[in-house]
């Protein structure tokens, strides 16, 4: 009995210790600045569309990849905006991509390094191919019964996600060690709960490659930059 | 200790005499896990320390240099100079992936490139060092390793598998179930014969093309055909190809063994291909659809095929490897079965270069006594050959060649045929009178007559000399068994019998 109480008390205490380091951090996030990011693209778009022939029930009888995806006001959609040095700012929220109508869906998603959420709400068989360097690559399958997988990508990275299955589909998830967002139809994505100060902007784009920029950021403040991809 | 209790109530009311006996026979139990917690941790053990026998890098270089630069490059990358003309390509070293495993990690233990270095890789170009003094072998481990030095850096750990579940009906029917619930057939097809519709979409991680196994034909296994070597692949995938890993992908663990038992069963474990083709005697019409009775009964004959490489344009990596020969004979004719893979029924497209899927049988027109034949790719000018072919749209035919270039048809061929394509399987049956005229060959019994095949997979763009061949087998007609033998041995055993029983009667007399 009296081991059973040590361990409690033992528990108690250290999750005590563990709400009480907690609690800067929390409170740092709130007094960030907000960076919105307008990223544009002069070229044509690129989208290719290939004839399915198998699971048309499921994926329909033509795939289109989005390479360059273009939207109003020359926005370049599907570009993910961080902040690498901004470390442990902003809220983990959980990444999740869904395997629907044989596309991952998201196309592009950023999370902190973590866990990976991975539905398959397509009722037929899709396998997590990805194609990494920092993280172990991981390929494994996912039938039609088993529709959450979640798996672990701890290393900051822009990581390629593929289907064997149906080679069309394609994916990509950034791994960035501070706060992301990905652009939407516009080109433009919103980072909030930033730290105050110098602060380094980088847009990644998985045909267009990388681009990096200094901002100030102040608190309380939105800060604008743009940035204008090349081929 | 409520368990014993427990136990021993449970032993009692099973009517049994066991109760007294239960307490040494847990200690029997906790001895056993004991012995077996300190193999299991051994054998997840040894494999790092004592199976390692660190091999010398600097050693090993001398010896790569020797045997296997040649096709996986000076560097290591994959790009020797033989490179080019293999399908699947020689590995890549130094991304340190490796297809063949039994790690839980991604690298491969020392003795798993030990293995596959001593072994070869069946249905690749890599073949088995075993002729190297095994010092040597170790010696490549360790310089093939070195390629790739940070993909080492930790102690593998062997991937454990779960309960081995015997082989038996039900297993099988599981491992069937769960085929088709994780949906293997979308690359390996619904028989297994490779013909899934994800097939031509395949790349390995180097983007090169991949076939998927043929699990018919466990043979050309990458990394082995046994029960345990396939259990592994299902469970850890085959790294580097599309190959996923399933070990969390099935409903149960054991399903990993369920499906195991189900691959096996799908095909034979060796081709035992066959030195002679037999030709059964029947006295019945022999039936021509493929799938009728009469072949199904019929044992196949199988015969290994090769790439034809002697003339330009050459095949180094051809689709058809295998053609089981069933063939009957009668007074009248004679007939031949023959069931090939090939993952696509293929009609000639000249724009996307698909050509017609086609098999010939070759005799020589006259069968010789002293057992002269022409030159076994397809004759030559001075000494031409008779061909009975199968070609996908146009069906059976006769034809004569003098050289893979030169066949010309028999006008009035005699030859008819049937053909039914499915689950990646051709099987065709072709007749003809057992008497030929001219340039046809004629089919007697008793006479070992000079055969030889040839087969195109359209879809692999095969045609002319781009094929699959052998050189020259026998093919002996059976001749017709008589009755005689359901009468001499029971009359022999019969008179036998009575010389028996007269010789004791004698004995028995004279005591």
């Amino acid at each position: 009995m009296r081991k059973v109480l040590g361990a409690v008390t033992a528990l108690v205490f250290a999750l005590g210790v563990a709400t009480f380091i907690g609690l800067p951090g929390a409170t740092a996030q709130g007094g960030g600045g907000t960076i919105e990011a307008d990223v544009k693209y002069n070229g044509a778009p690129q989208v290719e569309k290939l004839k399915v022939n198998k699971d048309t029930e499921k994926c329909g009888t033509e795939a289109v990849i989005e390479k360059v995806v273009v939207g109003g006001n020359k926005g370049l959609a599907n570009a993910v905006v961080s902040v690498p040095g901004a470390k442990g700012a902003g809220k983990a929220t959980k990444a999740t991509i869904d395997q629907h109508g044989c596309k991952f869906v998201p196309h592009v998603i950023a999370m902190n390094p973590g866990d990976l959420e991975l539905k398959n709400s397509d009722d037929i068989l899709h396998n997590i191919h990805t194609y990494s360097t920092a993280n172990p690559s991981i390929n494994k399958a996912q039938p039609k019964f088993k529709k959450v997988m979640t798996e672990k990508l701890e290393k900051p990275e822009y990581v390629k996600l593929t289907c064997d299955v149906h080679s069309w589909m394609l994916g990509w998830v950034a791994v960035t060690p501070g706060p992301a967002a990905v652009t939407d139809a516009n080109g433009v994505a919103k980072i909030e709960n930033v730290p105050p100060g110098k602060q380094t902007v980088e847009v990644w784009h998985e045909t267009l490659g990388k681009q990096t920029k200094d901002v100030e950021v102040k608190a309380g403040q939105t800060t604008k930059v743009s940035f204008e991809m090349k081929k | 200790m409520p368990g014993i209790r427990e136990s021993g109530g449970l032993m009692k009311s099973g009517g049994h005499e066991m109760a007294p006996r239960t307490p040494p026979l847990r200690i029997d139990r906790a001895r056993c896990s004991i012995a077996l917690a300190a193999t299991v941790f051994a054998l997840s053990v040894l494999p790092g320390v004592a199976w390692g026998q660190a091999g010398d890098a600097n050693a090993g270089k001398a010896v790569y240099e020797r045997k296997c630069l040649l096709c996986h490059g000076e560097k290591g990358d994959g790009k020797g100079p033989a490179a080019e003309l293999l399908d699947p390509k020689p590995r890549d070293f130094t991304s340190g992936i490796y297809k063949i495993r039994t790690t839980a990690g991604k690298a491969p233990s020392d003795q798993d490139l030990y293995r596959v270095i001593s072994d070869g890789m069946p249905g690749t170009s890599m073949p088995s060092w075993a002729v190297l003094p095994e010092k040597d072998r170790w010696n490549v481990v360790a310089y093939v390793k070195a390629f790739a030095a940070d993909k080492f850096k930790e102690a593998t750990k062997k991937q454990e598998l779960p309960k081995d579940v015997a082989s038996s009906a039900d297993s099988i029917k599981r491992g069937k179930e769960m085929f088709e619930a994780i949906e293997c057939n979308k690359c390996h097809g619904t028989e297994g014969r490779a013909d899934g519709p994800s097939r031509p979409e395949l790349k390995d991680e180097w983007g090169h093309p991949i076939k998927p196994a043929n699990l018919t034909k466990r043979w050309t296994f990458r990394g082995g055909g046994s029960r345990t070597e396939i259990a592994t692949r299902l469970a850890i995938g085959v790294l580097g190809t599309p190959m996923p890993t399933f070990i969390d992908s099935v409903e149960k663990p054991e399903d990993i063994w369920h499906l195991t038992n189900y691959v096996l069963s799908l095909g034979p474990e060796s081709p035992g291909y066959a030195t002679l083709i037999t030709v059964t005697a029947v006295s019945d019409a022999i039936p021509d659809d493929p799938d009728a009775d009469f072949w199904k009964k019929m044992a196949p004959q199988n015969v290994g095929l090769m790439g034809q490489v002697i003339q330009d344009p050459r095949n180094f990596n051809p689709s058809i490897d295998m053609v089981a020969v069933r063939a009957a004979w009668n007074d009248k004719e004679i007939a031949f079965h023959l069931t090939w893979d090939d993952p696509t029924e293929s009609k000639p497209d000249a724009a996307t270069k698909v050509f017609a899927d086609a098999i010939t049988l070759q005799f020589p027109p006259k069968v010789e006594s002293g057992g002269e034949r022409p030159y076994f790719l397809m004759g030559n000018d001075s000494d031409g050959v008779y061909l009975l072919r199968w070609e996908q749209g146009k069906g059976a035919m006769e034809a004569t060649a003098s050289g893979p270039t030169k066949v010309t048809a028999i006008s009035g061929s005699e030859a008819s045929g049937k053909a039914v394509y499915k689950n990646g399987q051709y099987r065709v049956v072709m007749k003809r009178a057992r008497a030929g005229k001219d340039d046809r060959t004629t089919f007697q019994p008793g006479v070992f007559t000079p055969v030889a095949f040839q087969a195109w997979d359209g879809g692999a763009g095969e045609t002319g000399t781009r094929m699959s061949l052998t050189s020259w087998y026998y093919l002996r007609l059976e001749e017709p068994q008589s009755n005689r033998r359901f009468v001499i041995p029971p009359v022999v055993a019969l008179l036998t019998l009575a010389a028996m029983v007269l010789v004791v009667r004698v004995a028995n007399r004279r005591s």
